[in-house]
């Protein structure tokens, strides 16, 4: 069954996401970074660039899953992930409030390409990083659209 | 870095994808899909019947490229990728960037990783304030 594209432009209830120190750590070392500043005990310490990843990929695609009205299954790949940020890099103690938005659903032949927007905002209202990933829906296009 | 002009090259590094890999980013990410580290699983679902790396990690390896060459994170003002083809893991794959413009402080660069087949797992692009 196809997406509902009725549901193009909701935006979904916004969620907490808190930067904490382990955390990024643990993600600078998946990526086998070296810049001492991922690993610092200190007020050096900031986050890499795609640390982004944790607080908007799967919460926000939780989202979807949530939403009873879209039809979103899990026959899905990722298609593309572009963040954009704010203007200092993520860092401890930071506390985003993340609004997930469905921005377009497109057909692809038979597949299904949903852009999400993630929306993350520091506690002054400030832009820390928007994420904006697509996600291709396989196979659940109306056969009229191929 | 030193003066930044189109053309500059990144320098490359290689990554091996394997299955400590994939559970570390899998645990640091939150993205615990089992075609990422459970062979059964995957040869069911996988488009290439095994284990794939995360789309994700190959991204957050691109980003430590630009990262890296611009020498502080602060300067990294945007990136985004398409994931184009899986990345089996036991393969490694070569991650690049050129400069490809300069205009307003900002440096556009060109970001990729390829297979060893010389087909691409990601491609992109960063935006760095120079």
């Amino acid at each position: 069954m196809a997406l509902n594209r009725e549901r193009i432009g909701v935006s979904y209830p916004p969620y907490r996401y808190e930067v904490s120190r382990e955390k990024i750590r643990e993600y600078a070392s998946a990526l086998g970074e070296s810049d001492p500043r991922y690993y610092s005990d200190g007020d050096d310490c900031i986050a890499p660039p795609t640390f982004a990843a944790c607080a908007t990929v799967i919460k926000g695609g939780a989202s979807l899953f949530a939403d009873p009205d879209l039809g979103a299954h899990v026959v899905l790949v990722h298609g593309e992930q572009g963040f954009e940020f704010g203007d200092r890099p993520l860092q401890p103690g930071d506390v985003l409030t993340c609004t997930p938005r469905i921005a377009d659903i497109v057909y692809k032949g038979r597949n299904e390409l949903l852009t999400l927007e993630l929306d993350c905002r520091h506690a002054d209202g400030s832009l820390a990083v928007r994420g904006t990933g697509t996600i291709v829906f396989l196979g659940s296009a109306p056969e009229q659209a191929a | 870095m030193s003066e930044v002009t189109v053309g500059t090259e990144l320098p490359t590094f290689t990554q091996k994808a394997e299955l400590a890999t994939s559970i570390a980013y899998a645990a640091a990410s939150g993205d615990l899909n089992p075609l990422h580290w459970d062979p059964a699983f995957a040869a069911n679902v996988s488009p290439t019947g095994g284990v794939i790396a995360h789309g994700m990690y190959a991204m957050g390896l691109a980003s430590r490229l630009v990262t890296s060459w611009a020498g502080d994170p602060a300067k990294v003002a945007e990136v985004r990728v398409r994931f184009t083809k899986p990345w089996p893991l036991g393969e490694t794959a070569t991650f690049g960037g050129t400069v490809t413009a300069v205009e307003g402080g900002i440096a556009t660069v060109e970001v990729w990783a390829t297979r060893e087949d010389g087909e691409a797992t990601v491609k992109g692009t960063a935006r760095v304030r120079l």
